[in-house]
């Protein structure tokens, strides 16, 4: 039989209080001590051996073999000095356990008591932690950036013959092909697409507003300039809205047909204006030059979609 | 009667071995907690939902593995070795076909769960940790389906990550980073593919594990929410554990939801289209059907422009999310009957009329494109 919580605790000679925790021995899984608390006074806790308790009558009363004057000689229990099973994994411990309420206590081990030093190890160790994965954390996002950033290709590509070019301000499409080299991977030959307009002198109005448009590259220094007076216009494959492929179309109210971007429907006129649709910008131009045999070549400049300046990526 | 074999209590062989590793682990005390969990109320076909998403995941983890052991992430042989597992491998077009509408059917119970959690007002205290978890694990989920489609590098994979990655692009601060960062570089190419193949294997099943995990360590510390009326002796008198019933119907719901995907992998198996070029041709872009309602609002002119497209992609989603998340901590009332809950009832039917619409224009929108 086990005493019970809160049972009555009898000395030799008289009730001295009543049994308010129990400590359990970690290794032999059994009670080693039963705490008792006194009637009198500052209700006192004290730890009496297993050994001392003459005889448990009954789950409500224990009798102790001392007697109320020996008992105050036994140790007061210093609370610190336990944890209750709740806070520490001892397997199995609480199969011999058959008291329910209140605190059942297993002894600190002796190293771990009045440790003064608890949270600056406590600190220590997260600080070690951060001491390993700090210096860590620059390398891995400088090699997770590695191929982010890289330095715009201002090569020039041959897209075909003006000749195929054969009415004016209509979106003709122009197929190129191009080597791209990306980290260890071998060149790879990538098809892109770029449409051409041969523009009526009102479109190139509407286009460079008199003006000659020029090319930088990323360090500042003049590219190339489309002169305001050339009839070619070449338009980056890329809508400007979300980056999608868009096409020449005759549609019912355009006759003569529209650029449209089949994804999210953003309408385009011949000189690349935003005439319906979601797109911040209109079409982006390309530097582009033609040869006297007509050849025609274009840098392959790639603007961020999405937004109304040109942002260029490529 | 002398043939008849001696009856002992001595026991087996395998009864031995149990023995051995329960007086070790405790087995029979976890799988005791694990199956001994009360339902108030009593089991549901309503409850079935997350089972089966789990269900769903370790066949899409299994069939992801599978598919891995022929599939190379690299432009030049992604497209190759999908066709070949689809063309050559012997039931590679089923493996392939069905962690292909496995995915879809992952997306539906996500939706399904969501959609019941708060209908029962099952997010409310003490579950509001659970219902954070839930949020974060759908967003893995929609992930997963962003990064997987472009695995098999075709031109329906190229072009929904071109345009996912420049919606992306459009998040305030951080938005040209995070887009060249999947990307890996400035267009897209070999590393997008790499960048997609690493976190669709690896980074999203080790998140998704590991907040699936504490999403279920969660719900069995706050305990299943149980019905949203009846009084307390009512539930206590109709409550059971969670074997046998409830089990039973997960596994019915799961085993339906399995022959489903199979159907659906019989009736309608993958098909590439043309290897990815930054060259659409005739091709017209598309994301997958459950993004379809994004895709078509971001057609809308009100979301046209660069601020309206940050409103659209980024900030109406993302305040939409928020809301979510915050909801528990808003929505304090602790009534949980949904018809005592009638703007709550009310939002979650226009929401998903809202998806629904979205979703049936744009694919109406296709015949106008032809």
């Amino acid at each position: 039989m086990q005493p019970k919580l809160a049972a009555k605790a009898v000395c030799s000679n008289g009730e001295i209080g009543k049994v308010s925790k129990v400590i359990m021995d970690p290794i032999s899984h059994e009670v080693s001590h039963v705490v008792v608390q006194e009637n009198a006074r500052q209700k006192l806790d004290r730890a009496i051996p297993i050994g001392e308790v003459q005889e448990i009558v009954s789950e409500e009363e224990i009798v102790l073999k001392c007697s109320v004057s020996e008992f105050v000689q036994f140790p007061l229990l210093n609370r610190d000095h336990y944890v209750t099973t709740h806070e520490v994994e001892i397997a199995h411990l609480e199969d011999n356990i058959h008291v329910t309420p209140g605190e059942v206590l297993v002894p600190l081990p002796c190293l771990e008591r009045d440790v003064p030093r608890r949270t600056f190890f406590n600190n220590m160790t997260h600080a070690i932690g951060a001491l390993i994965a700090l210096p860590l954390a620059f390398p891995v996002l400088k090699y997770l950036m590695k191929p982010m950033y890289k330095p715009f290709d201002n090569a020039w590509f041959s897209v075909g013959n003006e000749k195929k070019i054969t009415k004016e301000n209509i979106g003709f499409q122009f197929k190129f092909t191009r080597g791209f080299k990306e980290a260890f991977m071998p060149e790879q030959q990538i098809e892109k697409n770029i449409w051409i307009v041969r523009a009526t002198p009102e479109v190139k109005k509407e286009v460079y507003s008199g003006k000659d448009r020029k090319f930088y590259d990323n360090k500042g220094d003049l590219l190339w300039v489309n002169k305001a007076n050339s009839p070619l216009i070449g338009f980056s494959g890329k809508c400007p809205h979300l980056g999608c492929g868009y096409k020449w179309r005759r549609t019912k109210s355009n006759p003569d047909g529209v650029f449209i971007c089949p994804c999210h429907l953003s309408l385009y006129d011949e000189s690349g204006k935003v005439i319906d649709g979601p797109a911040p910008r209109g079409l982006d131009i390309l530097p582009l030059e033609v040869n006297a045999a007509g050849e025609i070549r274009i840098i392959d400049v790639e603007y961020k979609a999405g937004v109304k300046d040109q942002i260029r990526l490529l | 009667m002398n043939n008849q074999p001696p009856t002992t209590n001595e026991p087996n062989a395998l009864e031995k071995v149990v023995d051995f590793v329960d007086e070790r682990v405790g087995l029979k005390t976890l799988q005791a907690k694990m199956l001994n969990e009360p339902v108030p109320g009593g089991s549901r076909w309503a409850y079935a939902f997350g089972s089966v998403l789990l269900f769903i995941f370790i066949l899409q983890v299994v069939t992801g593995i599978l598919l891995m052991f022929y599939y190379v992430p690299s432009t030049d042989h992604a497209y190759d070795s999908t066709q070949y597992i689809i063309h050559e491998v012997e039931y590679g077009w089923f493996l392939l076909s069905y962690h292909f509408w496995g995915s879809s059917a992952m997306v539906v119970m996500v939706f399904a769960h969501m959609s019941q959690v708060f209908l029962w007002g099952a997010y409310k205290k003490p579950r509001e940790l659970i219902w954070l978890v839930g949020l974060a694990l759908f967003g893995i989920v929609m992930a997963f389906g962003f990064t997987g489609y472009l695995l098999p590098w075709d031109q329906r994979a190229y072009w929904a990550t071109v345009v996912g990655v420049e919606i992306m692009d459009k998040t305030p601060l951080i938005g040209d980073f995070m887009a060249r960062f999947l990307k890996g570089g400035p267009t897209p190419g070999q590393m997008t593919l790499s960048r997609f193949f690493v976190i669709h294997v690896m980074v999203l099943p080790a998140g998704l594990m590991a907040l699936a995990g504490l999403h279920i360590f969660l719900f069995r510390k706050a305990g299943p929410a149980g019905p949203f009326r009846g009084t307390s002796a009512e539930l206590k008198a109709k409550t059971d554990y969670f074997f046998p019933r409830q089990i039973w119907k997960d596994i019915v719901a799961m085993a339906s939801v399995f022959l489903i995907i199979c159907s659906l992998a019989f009736i309608e198996p993958v098909v590439l289209l043309e290897q990815a070029t930054p060259d659409p041709g005739d091709y017209h872009p598309e994301p997958e059907w459950y993004f379809l309602f994004l895709f078509q609002l971001l057609r809308l002119k009100m979301f046209g422009g660069e601020f309206g497209q940050f409103l659209g992609a980024i900030a109406i989603p993302g305040a939409f999310m928020g809301l979510l998340a915050a909801l528990p901590f808003i929505d304090t009332n602790p009534e949980r009957n949904i018809f005592k809950r009638p703007a709550s009832l009310v939002s979650w039917i226009v929401i998903m009329v809202g998806i629904l619409l979205f979703t049936v224009s744009a694919i109406l929108n296709r015949e106008f494109l032809h």
